[in-house]
């Protein structure tokens, strides 16, 4: 790691004034703190920091601290919908009473997120932030076209584990469990800038997909703090599953997560739905072919068998992801099951 | 050189609460509350607690085995939470309390975990048991009743290449039994 | 016959104890204990016994070489090369030698040296240095300026075959191979990046396959898999001018001491290596090593102790790994099973070094009158390989077990069946009975028959592994005056709990709690050790610790037997006592005894005998025992035919290790090799990336291991096999442990969905692709 100094901001103002550029803008600033250039970044739970800050991929002269701040980790009811703070940590949205209830499907996902000593510490906003995890991406020897090099590595390379989708330029996919959760069921984002001004903005739309910019994954601004996370109320007929398989289970990425959202009448007939897709494009991807065949249909076997088949079209995999395709039609297919049947 | 830890700790604690007041990058005085003793401690902000615990502390017991967060030897407790201590910055932990494998132990009488370990040969080479007994003591703490499931969620983090799984598990629910008994 | 003073004729125990034990007749040296009886009716030996140094272990107090720090110690940092194949040009090191934290800087690339100016793998070490901080260091090495004229490469083995390859190596600077054969052969052809072959017959093959009801033939893959050990590998230098000591995390002091010795030019009796704690090894940390060279030379340059700690970036490019490997085996049978012919052609890859052959389980596993084999070496653009744990036999007995498996379909012979026919081993035998009854053989199901997405198998396969032993090595039994014992011995113990097992053995001679007994390892001022490699080590140091506490015993007898009024012979040691044998009432305690010694203490020093049998195989310091040693696996699991994902259920291994001295700790070792092989079968691979010859995931992360949730339920079931070869007759498990794991899961697997996955690690990928559920082609409208 480089010598930075290090400050607690105690305002949300304070921090966002005091973080000169995003970490996505951060890591394309030359590494070397001896040209000059004050470039401090924050830091929430900074288990994606330290990760970067270890591997040489990021070299800010000052780190300021979220801890401090008050209200932040604060989980309260919102408009009969929940608001969870962003420096909240994933092991306590995920064991919090109201998340449990009301969002089960967040709960499996969080849960499944990680390791219990990584869910202490890691928040849930740094979770939606964290950068890809792609292993060129990750390799401060690798100038990939992320980090503003001329070249994707894992397109013509290892790519077992990158996207299937909207792959074209860069393969990365995005690396956040929850989000895939947080997308299906609707979720807002709250942010604030040092003037104290707030935006909100869906989930969906924060993040960036590489035809819009392919150095960055979300909109957030230079100078701007992910303050909150804001879940609706969900209608009592909305069935939601997460599914997540790993290549192993204790402590692994998800090759594949699915996040289902069902609005159900009582005959099992959906009026509504979400499936989005996890660990399968540069951002979470919405499987709409698949929304599309199960809305109107009642849910059943062949119903999702036929939605979960069209949930990979589109798709385009690389040289060694095609497994990616039955491992998600299979995810899909029993996260619409379990959503519908077997809560 | 230190005259009460007390005063310093006041003056360390009265700097923080100026207006975001920036330390480092050179070496500071933090104090730190570790097995129940607050210490002083000189560290970079970049410094983690890890390297806080083994180099200036003294505490070796806290294993870095890959210094990413992917095997947990590093486990420590933070106010009784499993943290990967080679993930925290020693700046950041503030007044929390670290609890060491140094620390389970009470004097001479061995934590039922720890005891439970050497009974049922839970450990072999010994690198990771660290931070494997701080997870399953933490379990203990939460979970007077915990099932073998339980046990590998608490140690789902944990890399052991001598292959200890089994034997810890069985060491732990045998802990969990003693101390209700 | 004439009389041979110097030896004596006794009766062993022999055969497998839960089959029925009779007894064998030995002649063994005169100096040699009396014939230890079976565990039975043995107090301490035999027992499950927990560890002596668990409780360090469990309170964090065990000191590893990466725990420790000396005064005015410094730090060693290694720059490594960026470029997979590179001439080193220029190397610039004067704005580090000018950093102030820097004490000295040892070039190991020199431009210009043929022997080593060229780098041939990502993290090949150029230079090193020695700072007063680990941050200092990093910034020494950053200030470093290296010229590197990059050379064409190759990193994928079946590439670096093909005769337009780019070369790794000309023919003067290839490796030699050795005239020992290990770790592999020397004056063998070199042809591109290919040398060998390496071959071996047996009778006449080609008349084999000729004669052949059935032949089943497939090739194999095996991946590169690293060691990854917890603590990583680690040296603390401290060179004076009295002497250097080194403390280091190894496996084998005493080879170590020798290797600095012969390095530096220091008499053996200047050179100290020490190891407390030792966070694991698994083969990776047999030798010095360049890190650990590097290390002491920077000492002797610093005046100072210098440390170094590889990372785990080092760690995983370059610290060993296990050769990765193709294999085309053919086996031919007849109609009742009896093999015909066997025929192997191997090409394994260790990277820029020599070692990838495939060990003997197809050569010397079943009866076959005819056998040949063609192995060679690929070499790579990649990090060196080395022995991991069973080297060889791990890549070999993944092929042979599934073809094997693959036989007994084609004969319509249950494979165990045809295992009894063609494996002469009645302890294997023994364990294939037990573990089919423990496992439920009988319940087992026809490929793939299972209804519904999961689908259930059961899989058996077998290990065979040289019993090891190490002749130079010894141990030294102390009596104090007080009537506390010291056991000493350089041995060094890398997680298997020998010193607990050696205080096993002097309490079971000297009658005490092994709660008296100190056990003091890990020293080369100690009598000189065993490696812990090959698992030899407790069939190595046992025996000579017996040997040397029945020595010492009888001079404390002779003491008593004056107060006694007996003769030394008519005494016996036992729970705390010297009581005369014939006569129960007249004894006195164990420290009333050593309270009559003549000095402070007493002591004997003892080494390991011949096994009394003879060797096998007999190589300078070591030795490779008559009878092999093994074990066989049963594995069940359950197979996600939607996913690909494979669990794991429960694995039954019976194995067999002589006489079992300590159960506790090797259903450890089992557990632990049972783990390892699971790993190994479905997560564990080196991945290099082709065009830049960089490893992809050089962590803990994306190099992906078995943890708890992967972990089967585990049965271990150890046969006491009696060989009557020494004074404890125990022998090692660590690697037969291993071995098997992986194919009795890739035989399961078939079993349970009916497709055979030939090729590690059996990935969801993998499954998916063998069931045909994978879509070529790239894109799906």
């Amino acid at each position: 790691m480089n010598r930075f100094s290090w400050a607690s901001a105690r305002t949300i103002s304070e921090a966002a004034a005091a973080t000169s550029m995003t970490v996505a803008d951060a890591m394309k600033a030359a590494p070397d703190a001896a040209n000059g250039r004050e470039t401090s970044v924050v830091k929430a739970g900074g288990i994606d920091l330290l990760d970067l800050l270890k591997e040489n991929l990021l070299a800010p002269t000052k780190v300021v601290s979220l801890r401090d701040i008050a209200g932040l980790t604060i989980i309260a009811e919102q408009t009969g919908g929940l608001r969870i703070g962003s420096m909240v940590t994933l092991a306590n949205a995920a064991v919090h009473p109201l998340v449990r209830q009301r969002y089960p499907a967040l709960a499996d996902a969080l849960q499944s997120s990680a390791s219990p000593q990584i869910r202490n510490v890691a928040t849930l906003g740094g979770n939606l932030l964290q950068r890809p995890r792609c292993w060129y991406f990750r390799a401060a020897e690798y100038h990939c076209l992320r980090k503003g090099g001329g070249h994707c590595f894992a397109i013509s390379g290892e790519n077992q584990y990158h996207a299937i989708f909207d792959n074209q330029s860069c393969a990365i996919v995005h690396p956040s469990t929850a989000a895939t959760a947080l997308v299906a069921l609707g979720a807002t984002l709250e942010l604030a800038n040092s003037e104290g001004m707030t935006r909100n903005l869906l989930l969906e739309d924060f993040f960036v997909s590489p035809d819009r910019d392919l150095q960055r994954e979300n909109d957030l601004n230079p100078q701007e703090i992910l303050t909150a996370i804001l879940l609706p109320a969900l209608p009592a007929s909305l069935r939601m599953a997460h599914l997540k398989q790993g290549e192993k289970d204790s402590f692994d990425w998800p090759l594949a997560d699915v996040a289902v959202g069902l609005d159900l009448v009582s005959d099992r007939t959906c009026r509504g739905a979400a499936i989005i897709l996890g660990a399968a494009a540069p951002v979470p991807h919405r499987a709409k072919a698949a929304e599309k065949i199960i809305v109107g249909r009642r849910v059943d076997d062949a119903s999702a068998a036929e939605a979960a088949h069209a949930a990979l079209n589109g798709a385009t995999p690389l040289t060694k992801n095609a497994y990616k395709l039955p491992l998600f039609e299979t995810l899909v297919r029993r996260a619409i099951l379990k959503a519908a049947i077997h809560q | 050189m230190i005259e009460t830890a007390s005063a310093i700790i006041g003056a360390v604690e009265a700097k923080e609460a100026d207006s975001a007041s920036v330390v480092g990058p050179d070496l500071a005085p933090i104090s730190l509350r570790v097995n129940g003793v607050v210490r002083l401690v000189q560290i970079e902000p970049r410094m983690t607690l890890a390297e806080a615990l083994r180099g200036p502390l003294g505490l070796t017991g806290t294993k870095i085995a890959c210094n990413r967060g992917a095997c947990s030897a590093c486990t420590v407790w933070l106010d009784g939470a499993t943290v990967c201590a080679c993930m925290m910055l020693a700046i950041e932990v503030g007044t929390r309390s670290v609890t060491t494998i140094e620390g389970l132990a009470t004097g001479d009488k061995l934590h039922p975990v720890q005891t439970a370990f050497i009974v049922h040969d839970a450990l072999q080479c010994g690198f990771c048991t660290p931070g494997m007994v701080m997870s399953c003591a933490a379990l203990l703490e939460h979970k007077s009743d915990p099932t073998a499931d339980d046990v590998n969620a608490a140690i789902s983090g944990h890399f052991c290449r001598c292959g200890t799984y089994p034997h810890v598990v069985s060491a732990t629910l045998a802990a969990a039994s003693a101390r209700k008994a | 016959m004439a009389i041979d003073a110097t030896t004596r004729t006794e009766k062993f125990p022999y055969g497998i104890a839960s089959v029925g034990l009779g007894e064998v007749e030995r002649q063994i040296p005169v100096e040699e204990p009396s014939p230890l009886p079976p565990n039975a009716v043995l107090t301490v030996i035999g027992k499950p016994v927990p560890r002596q140094n668990g409780r360090a272990k469990v309170t964090g107090a065990t000191r590893f070489t990466v725990d420790i720090a000396l005064p005015g110690m410094l730090h060693g940092r290694i720059l490594r090369a960026p470029l997979p194949h590179a001439e080193v040009r220029t190397i610039d090191s004067t704005a580090a030698a000018r950093h102030p934290g820097v004490r000295a800087i040892i070039p190991i690339a020199t431009p210009g040296d043929p022997a080593t100016a060229i780098v041939r793998y990502i993290g090949a070490p150029i230079v090193a240095v020695a700072a007063v901080s680990m941050a200092a260091a990093e910034e020494a090495l950053h200030d470093i300026r290296v010229d590197y004229k990059p050379l064409p490469f190759v990193v994928d083995m079946d590439k670096a075959r093909e005769p337009t390859s780019p070369a790794v190596y000309d023919s003067a600077s290839a490796p030699k191979g050795h005239v020992s054969g290990f770790p592999a052969a020397a004056g063998l052809p070199l042809n591109g990046n290919v040398r060998g072959p390496a071959t071996d017959v047996r009778g006449d093959p080609v008349q084999g396959f000729a004669q052949a009801d059935a032949v089943v033939e497939g090739e194999f893959r095996t991946q590169v898999q690293t060691h990854c050990c917890l603590e990583p590998h680690a040296i603390v230098a401290d060179w004076r001018a009295d002497g250097l000591t080194v403390y280091m995390s190894t496996q084998f002091t005493a080879g170590v001491r020798h290797e600095l010795a012969e390095t530096f030019g220091l008499p053996l009796n200047s050179v100290r290596v020490i190891v407390d704690g030792m966070g694991g090894g698994f083969g990776s940390k047999s030798s010095l090593g360049t890190y650990g060279r590097v290390a002491v030379a920077l000492s002797r340059q610093a005046h100072a102790p210098v440390r170094i700690i590889l990372d785990r970036k080092e760690e995983q490019m370059d610290a060993g790994n296990r050769p990765g490997t193709w294999q085309r085996l053919r086996i031919g049978a007849k109609r009742d099973g009896a093999l015909t012919a066997i025929s192997l052609v191997s090409y394994g890859t260790a990277g820029v070094t020599v070692g990838a052959g495939i060990g003997n389980v197809a050569q010397a596993m079943y009866a076959c009158a005819n056998f040949q084999a063609s192995q060679h070496d690929v070499f790579i653009n990649a990090g060196p390989g080395c022995a991991m744990r069973a080297p060889g036999n791990t890549p070999g007995a993944w092929a042979v077990e599934q073809a094997i498996d693959e036989l007994a379909e084609r004969l319509s012979i249950d494979p165990l069946a045809l295992r009894d026919r063609i494996d002469l081993s009645p302890v294997r035998r023994e364990e294939r009975r037990i573990g089919a009854e423990r496992i439920g053989w009988q319940q087992r199901h026809a490929p793939g028959t299972d209804p519904g997405p999961i689908k259930r198998g059961l899989g058996v396969a077998q290990s065979l592994w040289g019993a090891h032993v190490q002749i130079n090595c010894a141990c030294e039994v102390r009596i104090m005056r007080d009537g506390s014992v010291e056991v000493l011995s350089g041995v060094q113990d890398i997680g298997t709990g020998i010193g607990t097992v050696m205080a096993q053995v002097a309490a079971e001679v000297l009658g005490l709690h092994i709660e008296k007994i100190t056990v003091r390892i890990g020293d080369t001022e100690f009598p000189g050790g065993p490696p812990s490699y090959g698992s030899r080590t407790t069939a190595s140091i046992t025996p000579a610790v017996r040997t040397a506490a029945s020595r010492v015993l009888q001079s404390l007898l002779r003491e008593a037997a004056l107060a006694l009024n007996a003769a030394p012979d008519d005494l016996v040691a036992r729970d705390g006592r010297i009581l005369v044998r014939h006569d129960l009432s007249r004894s006195m305690s164990f420290a009333e005894a050593a309270g009559r010694l003549r000095t402070d203490r007493t002591s004997a020093v003892a080494s390991r005998s011949d096994d009394y049998a003879g060797f096998r195989q007999r190589m300078e310091d070591a030795a490779i025992a008559r009878q092999d040693l093994g074990g066989v696996q049963f594995a069940a699991v359950a197979v996600d035919t939607e996913t690909g994902i494979i669990r794991v259920e429960r694995v039954v291994a019976v194995q067999d290790c002589g006489r079992p001295m300590n159960p506790l700790l090797i259903e450890s070792q089992v557990q632990g090799g049972v783990l390892m092989g699971t790993s190994y079968a479905l997560f564990e691979e080196r991945i290099l990336d082709q065009h830049t010859g960089r490893m992809v995931n050089p962590n803990l992360e994306q190099y992906k291991l078995a943890g708890p949730r992967e972990t089967p339920a585990i049965d271990v079931v150890v046969l006491e096999n009696y060989q009557g070869q020494s004074a404890t007759d125990a022998y090692g498990i660590a690697e037969p442990a291993s071995i098997a794991t992986a194919p009795a899961i890739a035989n399961a697997v078939y079993n349970a969905i009916g497709v055979r996955l030939r090729s590690l690690p059996i990935t969801p990928a993998a499954v998916l692709a063998a069931l045909g559920k994978v879509p070529s082609g790239n894109s799906r409208t």
